[in-house]
This record gives C-alpha cells, sequence and structure tokens, in this order.
C-alpha cells in the first residue's frame, strides 16, 4: 500500500476496538433492545462485529446461514469464531438452499446474479425473525469500502439496524481483526461475498482492496482529483474511473428511497429527525 | 472563585432527563459556579428536533434557575429571541436570575449545520461579561474560539476568567486524536494573548453517528494546563481562579494593546 495513505489508514486497534464496542453496548441498550443478532460467514468483517458484539454484550446470537455455494472452509472458520466467543450455545446453523430453491422457482430465475441476491436477502429476512424473537437487533457487518462501492444486497446484507465497521475500510478492518485475535487465516482471506461458487470481492471489483481503499480515501476524504489520485498510487486512471463510477451508480443503495414531493413538509429533505426521536417525551 | 467543569454526555432530546442531571450535579457542587457543555440540555445533534425541544429547554433553564440556589450555572440551551427565532445559547443563572449569552459564529460544514437552525448573536448587543465570586467573567460558545475576536472583546470588556460551554465531536480517531491537540493549542493562544483564565467544558458521548471526546480543560493566563478532565466518559472536576496567577501574566503582557485600526483594515476585507 502506498505509504502515505497506509500512514493515514493506520489505526490504534485498542483505542478503536473500546470505542466500537461501547457504542454497540450503548446502542443496544438505548434502543431498548435487548441485545444482537449477526449473520457470521467465516469471513473478516462478520467475524470482526462478532468479537466486537460478544463483547459488548452476553446478550448476541450467530447465525451461520451457509448454501451450496459457501467454500466449506468458511463455516470451519465461522466456528472458529464461534469457538473465541464462547459461543457454542448461541448460535445456529440454518442451510438455506432449500429456500433459496423455493424463491428462485417462485420468481422463475436462474441467472447467478439474481440467486445471489435471493440468498442475501434470504439471510436479512432470517436475522429478523431471529431480532424479533428474541429482541434483539440485527448488527451489520458492512465495511467502509464496501458501502461506498455499493459491494453489498439492497436489502440484503444492507438490510440491518446499525453498522458497528461501517466507517472502516476493508484493510482497517483487516487491522482490527488481528488485534482482536481473528485467526490469520481468516484475517488473510480473500474476500467473497460467497453468492456463487468462485465469487471473489477482488476480482469483480477489478482491484484489491489496498487500491481500492486508498482511491476511496484520496478521493472522497482528501477530495484529490482523479489524475493526482493515479499518479500517488502509481496506477492508471481507468482504475480510479472504475471505482469513482461505482461509488456514484450506488448511491441510491445509500439512502432511503426517494418520495415525490406533493406536501409542504414531505419525509425526507425537510424532515430531518435524529433516530433519537424515540427520546422526546412531553414535558 | 472555585469552578466545577461538569462534562455530561446528554442524551439527545431528553430534556427531562438532561434537567434532572444538571440539577443533580448543581445540587451536588461545592463550587461556586457550575458549567456545562454546548446545548447541554438538549443535545447537540438536534437537526429539527430544534424546533420541538426550544420550549422544554425554557422550561429546563427557570426550573434550574430555581435550583440553583447561590451559585451561578451555565448551562447550554435553545433561547427563542423573538418568535420563531432561535438561538444556540448558554443561559447563564446567577442568584437564581437568567441571562443568556448567544453563539456568534455557528458552524455549517461537515457534519454541522447550525445557521439552517440558529440566528447568530450580534456582537455590539449581546458581547456581555458577569460578576459573580469577585470574578468578572464571561461566556463564549464552542465555534467562538475558534476565531479571535469574541475573547479578545471579553478580555478588553474586564474579563479575568472566558468559560466555553463547547460540543466537539470526534473525528479521524486513527492514531491519535488531533482534535483534542487543536483546541488545547486555541485555549492556550486564548489564555496568553488575552491574560485571562480559560475554561473549556466539552460534551461527552454519542449523538447518533457522532460521538464528543470530552477532555474538558482549564487554562491558565501563563498558558499552562491546571485541570484536564477524562477522554470520552463523563466527568466532573473543581479547580480554583488564582488572581495572584493572573495578576502575574498581566504584568508582563501586552494584552491590554488593542489597536483598533485594525478592524478597519479588516471591515474593507
Amino acid at each position: 500500500m502506498n505509504e502515505y495513505v497506509a500512514q493515514a489508514l493506520a489505526i490504534d486497534c485498542d483505542k478503536v476496538a473500546r470505542y466500537l464496542v461501547e457504542r454497540l453496548r450503548e446502542y443496544i441498550e438505548e434502543s431498548g433492545a435487548r441485545g444482537g443478532v449477526l449473520g457470521l460467514s467465516g469471513g473478516i468483517d462478520s467475524s470482526v462485529v462478532a468479537v466486537l458484539l460478544a463483547k459488548a454484550t452476553d446478550n448476541f446470537f450467530f447465525l451461520l446461514m451457509p448454501s451450496a455455494s459457501t467454500p466449506p472452509r468458511d463455516m470451519e472458520d465461522a466456528m472458529k469464531i464461534v469457538k473465541l466467543t464462547g459461543a457454542e450455545r448461541k448460535h445456529a446453523v440454518v442451510p438455506i438452499d432449500d429456500y433459496v430453491k423455493a424463491m428462485s422457482s417462485a420468481a422463475d430465475v436462474a441467472d447467478k446474479r439474481i440467486v445471489g441476491n435471493i440468498k442475501a436477502r434470504l439471510r436479512m429476512v432470517l436475522l429478523y425473525a431471529y431480532a424479533q424473537k428474541l429482541g434483539y437487533l440485527v448488527v451489520g457487518t458492512g465495511d467502509k469500502s464496501e458501502i461506498m462501492l455499493g459491494y453489498f444486497t439492497k436489502y440484503g446484507d444492507g438490510g440491518v439496524d446499525i453498522l458497528p465497521i461501517g466507517d472502516l475500510y476493508k484493510t482497517q478492518v483487516r487491522q482490527l481483526g488481528r488485534c482482536l485475535g481473528v485467526p490469520e487465516e481468516i484475517v488473510a482471506k480473500p474476500p467473497s461475498p460467497a453468492l456463487w461458487e468462485g465469487q471473489t470481492a477482488e476480482g469483480e471489483i477489478g482491484a484489491d482492496y489496498e487500491t481500492v481503499d486508498s482511491v476511496l480515501y484520496l478521493r472522497y476524504e482528501e477530495m484529490r482529483t482523479r489524475e493526482e489520485t493515479a499518479a500517488m498510487l502509481g496506477i492508471d486512471v481507468s482504475v480510479v474511473d472504475r471505482i469513482d463510477a461505482l461509488v456514484r451508480r450506488s448511491q441510491h443503495k445509500r439512502l432511503p428511497p426517494e418520495i415525490f414531493r406533493l406536501s409542504g413538509r414531505a419525509v425526507g429533505s425537510d424532515w430531518r429527525y435524529p433516530r433519537r426521536y424515540w427520546n422526546v417525551r412531553p414535558w | 472563585m472555585r469552578i466545577e467543569l461538569a462534562q455530561i454526555r446528554p442524551f439527545l432530546g431528553d430534556v427531562e432527563r438532561n434537567f434532572l442531571k444538571h440539577r443533580e450535579i448543581v445540587e451536588t457542587s461545592d463550587a461556586d459556579c457550575v458549567v456545562f457543555p454546548e446545548l447541554s440540555l438538549t443535545g447537540y445533534v438536534l437537526k429539527d428536533l430544534t424546533f420541538e425541544l426550544f420550549r422544554y429547554s425554557e422550561k429546563a433553564v427557570e426550573k434550574l434557575a430555581e435550583a440553583s440556589g447561590g451559585k451561578c450555572v451555565v448551562a447550554g440551551t435553545i433561547k427563542e429571541v423573538r418568535p420563531g427565532v432561535l438561538r444556540n445559547s448558554a443561559a447563564v443563572i446567577i442568584n437564581g436570575e437568567v441571562d443568556y449569552v448567544y453563539k456568534f459564529y455557528l458552524p455549517t460544514y461537515g457534519l454541522f449545520e447550525e445557521r439552517r437552525y440558529f440566528q447568530r448573536g450580534d456582537p455590539p448587543r449581546d458581547l456581555k461579561t458577569f460578576q459573580h465570586a469577585g470574578i468578572k467573567f464571561g461566556v463564549m460558545i464552542c465555534e467562538d474560539a475558534w476565531h479571535p475576536e469574541p475573547a479578545e472583546a471579553l478580555a478588553l470588556m474586564g474579563a479575568d476568567l472566558i468559560l466555553i460551554p463547547a460540543a466537539s465531536p470526534m473525528r479521524r480517531l486513527g492514531r491519535s486524536l488531533a482534535i483534542q491537540d487543536s483546541w488545547e493549542a486555541l485555549l492556550k493562544a486564548h489564555a496568553l494573548m488575552n491574560a485571562v483564565w480559560v475554561t473549556f467544558v466539552n460534551t461527552v458521548g454519542s449523538q447518533e453517528e457522532e460521538f464528543f471526546w470530552g477532555g474538558s480543560m482549564a487554562v491558565s493566563p501563563l498558558g499552562e494546563v491546571k485541570l484536564r478532565l477524562k477522554l470520552f466518559e463523563e466527568d466532573r472536576a473543581v479547580y480554583s481562579i488564582d488572581l495572584e496567577e493572573l495578576r502575574r501574566a498581566r504584568f508582563f503582557s501586552s494584552f491590554r494593546d488593542h489597536i483598533s485600526s485594525f478592524h478597519r483594515v479588516l471591515a474593507e476585507l
């Protein structure tokens, strides 16, 4: 990774971990939920969030939801996190292939991308069912790189209540994972949504995460031009443009749905209440 | 004068709960003056809650005045100065009487959107100093400390002490907390340039996405940090203003010199 960017994205792991754990604890408590549930895939993001969640509360639950396209190794890795967090009695394995087949045939689709999104959305449905059953929140596992690129399924893995690591790039999540004791084979594994066999994130995006994170940081946090970004990183400007395009095209995924204005005050641009609207009481 | 820095975490939107916390701190304090952060009665990341909470926050100020005894209390609140015109304010309660200080510089960039909701104070009308327990003091709110004039005006109006209620959110928690270094530099500069005691009381804890870092400080007129509160958690502590230290600083300072023609130049820019 470019030395300048590496310096900028270096984190004090202890400080960041303590901060995230405390915020998780606080959010769960103040939202009135009893705990948190998350989908554990065996990848770096859900492993890190699982460890943070287990530190934040005793009331956590992990769902492992493998499909035919889930590499067996991922489930082995997920079980390592179950063990690491003492979740032997706080997890369930729910294979989803039967439901994927039912939904795919109901929608009459076979395209791997459409079926892949069905998988992500079925997992969301299961997570919310477990959350409601337990009185828990759904804790999301998306990281900043994925969120900015739109590299998630809308209302699938994007359908969650909070995103504790949503302001950490993938390479920063790896740093955090290492110091939280996440096994090295999970930290070093190439990230993949595993929505179909052989899918890898870096293959689909067309750049490795060190490059992706460097471009995202320089373009959107330091507001540098595309040419300057490419020159600093020693990459072709077309790589920067491809990443820019992903960011722009996916903006709709990061916002609530557009509401067409009719009234004097519409829920949207002139309805800017914080989530803590729930705190307001007549006095 | 003994001053208590009450570094609290307000619950965004829950004014009654925040009032109860203020009252408990005021009632259990043995200081002459208790200082709370910016918008401490309402929380800071208000957005459109501003329009709903100003009524509650005015009620909270009245009740706080009733509970203040002989103490001076500085609490963050929303003040409606005319129907429909709201200001980001500090209520200054002395002997049960309430006055208000208004924020002049309203940050509206990045995560800040104060000019959407608030009217700024007007320096000729709204700059004021107060007297309590033998000390003359002024109050300026958060962003006003990122400009030289408010502190200089208060000092030249005779303030021995400047209180700065603030809501400074944490940014870039990478390796170090850069915003803390920036604030420390500003506070020392104000203290040194104006030969005054400076007391910064920051909000702490989360509000929506943001997280306020705490780290409140008291800085002497010689530019030394005399008191530091904890980072990232609620904390309260008391320190005493030492007038001798103020004298020593002023004997060897040019703070009284103000060449007002600079302002003629500034006014043309």
